[in-house]
C-alpha cells in the first residue's frame, strides 16, 4: 500500500547489533583511558602535600624524602625554552612550504625530511645532542637545562611543522587573492591576513607538540641528567619530573614509588592546564 | 531531431513558426475562393469567405500566444529573436489579409444577383487577384527558406499589381453614365483597392524576411519615395 | 521607428561592416547611451581605459590567451562573455597581473593603463593592484576582522597613512550600497553578514582604496536573484567613477549590465561589440551560435 519500503525485522537486528558492536568497541578502547586516570588519581593524589609541591628532593633514600618543585620548575622552564624555539622555526618552516613552495623540488624536500623527522625516536635525539653538544662540552658545562631543550626542540620541531602546514592550507586561498588584489605585498598578506586566521589551529596543533615534549624522557637524561636542586640557570644541570618520576619508580621505597605517582599526576595536570590556557588565549584572539 | 542544448526552444520556436506560416495558407485558401465567388457571383461562396475569417483570427491569437510565451520562457535573443519579433509582424499582415479578403467578399451580395459585368474590368480584377495569390505564396516560401533574393523579387510582382489597379482604375472612371454599372464599377475599384492592400502586406512578409536574415530593417519600397528597389 | 533608432541601426551597420575578424574595437558612441538605450547618469570622475596590445598568457606549457588585443573604454562596463576555458577570466586576471602569482603561469604583451604599460620593466606589481582592484566570485572578506576593517584593510594593510579611516570606510560603504545595513555594527565580525552583504563588504573594500579600474570576476554567480540585482544596479552606478570590466557566464547580467560585450572562445576573441548588437545580430557566426545557446 505505502510505497516506502518497510522497516524488515532483519534491518532493525542489524542495527541494533552493529550499534552493540560499536559500543562494545567504544568501551573497550576507554578502558585503558580511564584505569589510567583512576590509577594516577588514587595513587598519586596520596602523595600530593604541601611539602610535595614547595619542596626539593632530598635525594635520602630514607627519611625525609621532599617534595618535586625542582622537577616541576624544571619542566617548565626547559619546555618554555624548547618552545620558543621550536614553534616559531615550525611555523616558518610550515609558511615557507605553504606560502612560497607549494611546487618546486626544493619544497618537496623539506616536506620530506620533515616527515622523516616525525618518525625518528626521542631517544636518537637525545643522543644525538649528547654527541655534538654535550660532549664537546658546549657553553662551558656539559649537562645543561638548555640543551636538554635542544633535543626537545628537536622533537617538536617536525610536529610543529606538520600540523601547522595542515591549519596554513585549511586557510582559503579566495583571502589571499584578496589581500594580494588589493596591493598587498606578499609577505604582509601572509603576516596579516594569513596568520592571523590560521592562529587558533596553529596554536592548538602546536599544544600537541609541548605536551608530547612535556613527557619525554630520554633525551633528557643523556643531556640534562638531573640534580635535585631547584635552579633557574639553564646554563646547568636541572632537574625535570619525567626524570624525577624515572628515578623514583624504580627505588626500592614505597614512599619514592609514590612520590612517582604524584609526579606523575602532576605532569599530566601540568599539560591539561597549558592546553586550557592556550585554548581560552587562542578563542579570544579570533574574535579581536 | 534537434540536437544540443536548448533542443526543447528550437523545437518549440520552428512549431510556432510553422503555425504562424500557416497563416500564409489560409489567407490563399480564402483569396481563390473570393476570385471565384467573384468570377461566378457566388454569394453563398462570398460568405463563407466571411465566416472563415474567424480562423484566421484565431490563427493570430494562437500564434500570437506562442510568441509571448517564448520571450517570456526562453529569453531569445540575436537570430531567435529576429525571427519571434519578425513573426509578430507577420502575423498582423496575415490578419490584414485576411480581414481584404473578407472586403472583396462583402462587395459580392451588395452588387445584387445579375450585375452589369464589364469584361474588361472583370479579366483585371482576376489577374490581380492571382498575381497577389503568387505573392503570399512566395512571400511565405521567402520567410521559410530564408531567401532574401526571392523576397526582394516580390517588389517586382507588386509593382504589376499596382500598375493592374491603376488600369481599373482609369476604366471605372470611363465607365460610362449607366447609374448601375457605374455602382459595380466602384465597387471593383474597392476590390482592386482591396487586392492591392493584400500584395503590399505579402510585401511587408518579405522585409521581415531580409530583417531575419541580415537584422537591419528597410523599406523595399517606400510610397513616400517612389523610387524602387534593384 | 523613431530617427535615433535608425540613427544607431545605421552606425551599427558602418560599425559591423567597419569590424575585422579580429573584433578590433569600435568607434565609441559620443553621446552616452547606455545598454537600454537610454541616457546614462553623468560621469562623476574621469577614469582611464585600459588598453590590451598581443596578449598572451601560458600556464606552464599551456598557451592560454593567444594574442588578444582590446580596449576597454573608461567609465563604460565591458562584459567579456564565453564558455568555460574561454580565457576570458585568465585575460581578467592579467590586467591586474594576478595570473602570474599562479605557480607555473606567465604572461607577455602589453597592457596600457592610460599611458602606462603595467608589464613594463621596473614596474611595480603592488603599485598595479592599488589601482585596478578585483572583486572575485565568492565574496572573501577577512573572517578575523570587522566590518570596519574589512572596509579599511586596503589601507591598513598596505600602511596607507594620512587618510581618514571612519571617513574613507562610511564613504566606500555608501559608495557600495551598503552603509545604512551596518551603519550600526560596524564592529561586529565581517564573516556575520549575508551573502550578497558580503560581496558589497568586498566591493566596498576595493574602492575604499580609490582605485580606477575595477575588475570583477563572476560577482554574482554565488549570490541569489535579489542580491544579484541590487549588485548590478551598483555597478551601473559605480561607472560614474570607475572603468569596469567584469567578466559573467550568466548572458542576461551581461546583457543587462554592459555597455560593450566582448566574446571569448579558446583564447582568442571573436567579436567586441555594444552589447544590444552582440545580443540582436552578433557579426560573429560564432558568437550567434553561443548566445543564442548552441554550445557553451
Amino acid at each position: 500500500m505505502s510505497a516506502l519500503a518497510q522497516l524488515t525485522p532483519r534491518r532493525r537486528t542489524t542495527d541494533r547489533v552493529m550499534r552493540g558492536v560499536l559500543g562494545l568497541g567504544t568501551f573497550i578502547a576507554l578502558i585503558p583511558l580511564v584505569a589510567v586516570i583512576y590509577y594516577l588519581l588514587s595513587k598519586g593524589l596520596g602523595a600530593w602535600s604541601w611539602d610535595f609541591f614547595t619542596t626539593d628532593p632530598t635525594g635520602n633514600f630514607l627519611g625525609d624524602q621532599g617534595g618535586v618543585k625542582s622537577a616541576i620548575l624544571g619542566t617548565i622552564e626547559m619546555v618554555a625554552l624548547a618552545s620558543v624555539i621550536a614553534i616559531p622555526f615550525g611555523w616558518g618552516v610550515a609558511l615557507y612550504l605553504v606560502e612560497y613552495g607549494r611546487t618546486g623540488r626544493f619544497a618537496a624536500a623539506v616536506r620530506f625530511f620533515v616527515d622523516v623527522m616525525t618518525g625518528v625516536p626521542s631517544i636518537v635525539f637525545g643522543l644525538f645532542v649528547y654527541v655534538t653538544i654535550v660532549l664537546a662540552g658546549w657553553g662551558g658545562s656539559s649537562f645543561a637545562g638548555w640543551k636538554g631543550s635542544v633535543a626537545l626542540a628537536l622533537l617538536m620541531l617536525p610536529v610543529v611543522t606538520r600540523s601547522a602546514e595542515v591549519v596554513l592550507l585549511l586557510v582559503p586561498d579566495g583571502l589571499r587573492e584578496a589581500a594580494l588584489a588589493l596591493g598587498t605585498p606578499r609577505w604582509r598578506v601572509t603576516m596579516r591576513v594569513v596568520l592571523p586566521t590560521a592562529l587558533p589551529g596553529l596554536i592548538t596543533g602546536s599544544l600537541l607538540a609541548v605536551a608530547r615534549a612535556a613527557g619525554e624522557t630520554a633525551p633528557l637524561l643523556f643531556t640534562v641528567a638531573a640534580v635535585n636542586g631547584t635552579s633557574f640557570n639553564l646554563g646547568q644541570r636541572m632537574n625535570s619530573l619525567p626524570v624525577q618520576i624515572y628515578t623514583d619508580v624504580s627505588s626500592p621505597s614505597d614512599a619514592l614509588v609514590q612520590r612517582a605517582w604524584g609526579a606523575a599526576l602532576a605532569l599530566v595536570c601540568l599539560i591539561l592546564l597549558t592546553t586550557l590556557v592556550a585554548r581560552l588565549a587562542s578563542r579570544r584572539s579570533r574574535l579581536s | 531531431m534537434a540536437t544540443g542544448p536548448r533542443q526543447h526552444f528550437s523545437e518549440e520556436l520552428r512549431r510556432v513558426e510553422a503555425q504562424g506560416l500557416g497563416g500564409l495558407d489560409l489567407v490563399i485558401g480564402q483569396l481563390d475562393r473570393v476570385l471565384e465567388a467573384l468570377e461566378h457571383q457566388d454569394v453563398e461562396l462570398a460568405a463563407m469567405v466571411i465566416g472563415n475569417d474567424d480562423l484566421i483570427d484565431g490563427r493570430y491569437l494562437e500564434v500570437h500566444q506562442g510568441l509571448l510565451s517564448l520571450f517570456a520562457l526562453q529569453a531569445p535573443v540575436a537570430g531567435d529573436l529576429r525571427v519571434v519579433a519578425a513573426m509578430l509582424h507577420v502575423i498582423k499582415n496575415i490578419e490584414r489579409m485576411g480581414d481584404q479578403c473578407v472586403n472583396i467578399a462583402k462587395t459580392i451580395p451588395l452588387t445584387g444577383h445579375e450585375p452589369p459585368v464589364r469584361e474588361e474590368v472583370l479579366e483585371r480584377i482576376l489577374r490581380m487577384g492571382r498575381a497577389a495569390r503568387t505573392e503570399v505564396a512566395q512571400s511565405k516560401t521567402a520567410f521559410a527558406t530564408r531567401d532574401v533574393a526571392l523576397a526582394e523579387d516580390l517588389v517586382r510582382q507588386d509593382r504589376c499589381i499596382n500598375l493592374l489597379n491603376r488600369e481599373i482604375f482609369q476604366l471605372a472612371i470611363d465607365v460610362g453614365t449607366d447609374p448601375d454599372t457605374r455602382e459595380w464599377a466602384m465597387h471593383m475599384v474597392m476590390v482592386a483597392r482591396a487586392i492591392e492592400r493584400i500584395g503590399d502586406n505579402a510585401v511587408d512578409v518579405g522585409e521581415q524576411t531580409a530583417f531575419v536574415v541580415t537584422g537591419l530593417f528597410r523599406e523595399f519600397s517606400d510610397s513616400s519615395h517612389p523610387q524602387p528597389l534593384v | 521607428m523613431t530617427d535615433q533608432d535608425l540613427k544607431t541601426m545605421d552606425e551599427q551597420r558602418i560599425s559591423r561592416d567597419a569590424t575585422g575578424a579580429s573584433g578590433t574595437p569600435l568607434r565609441s558612441t559620443a553621446g552616452a547611451v547606455n545598454a537600454s538605450g537610454a541616457p546614462s547618469r553623468p560621469v562623476e570622475h574621469a577614469a582611464p581605459g585600459v588598453s590590451i596590445g598581443g596578449l598572451d598568457a601560458y600556464y606552464g606549457a599551456g598557451h592560454a590567451i593567444k594574442d588578444v588585443s582590446i580596449e576597454y573604454a573608461p567609465n563604460k562596463v565591458t562584459a567579456m562573455i564565453g564558455p568555460s576555458g574561454s580565457g576570458k577570466s585568465t585575460v581578467l586576471r592579467c590586467i591586474n597581473r594576478m595570473h602570474e602569482e599562479i605557480p607555473g603561469a606567465r604572461a607577455t604583451g602589453k597592457v596600457m593603463l592610460d599611458a602606462d604599460d603595467i608589464y613594463g620593466a621596473g614596474v611595480d606589481v603592488v603599485a598595479v593592484r592599488r589601482a585596478i582592484g578585483m572583486v572575485f566570485q565568492k565574496p572573501n572578506p577577512f573572517p578575523t576582522m570587522s566590518i570596519f576593517d574589512n572596509v579599511a584593510a586596503g589601507l591598513k594593510l598596505n600602511g596607507i597613512k594620512g587618510v581618514d579611516l571612519k571617513e574613507r570606510v562610511e564613504k566606500s560603504l555608501r559608495g557600495a550600497s551598503l552603509w545604512e545595513e551596518v551603519k550600526d555594527r560596524l564592529s561586529q565580525p565581517g564573516i556575520g553578514l549575508s551573502g550578497g552583504q558580503q560581496q558589497r563588504l568586498c566591493i566596498a573594500r576595493t574602492i575604499a582604496v580609490e582605485p580606477q579600474v575595477i575588475l570583477m570576476d563572476e560577482p554574482c554567480s554565488a549570490l541569489d536573484p535579489i542580491a544579484t540585482l541590487k549588485i548590478e544596479e551598483l555597478i551601473d552606478d559605480l561607472k560614474r567613477r570607475f572603468t569596469i570590466i567584469i567578466v559573467t557566464h550568466n548572458m542576461q547580467q551581461a546583457a543587462r549590465v554592459a555597455d560593450t560585450t566582448a566574446f571569448f572562445l579558446a583564447g582568442e576573441l571573436i567579436e567586441h561589440a555594444p552589447t544590444d548588437q552582440v545580443f540582436t545580430n552578433p557579426g560573429d557566426d560564432r558568437t550567434e551560435q553561443y548566445v543564442t545557446g548552441k554550445f557553451g
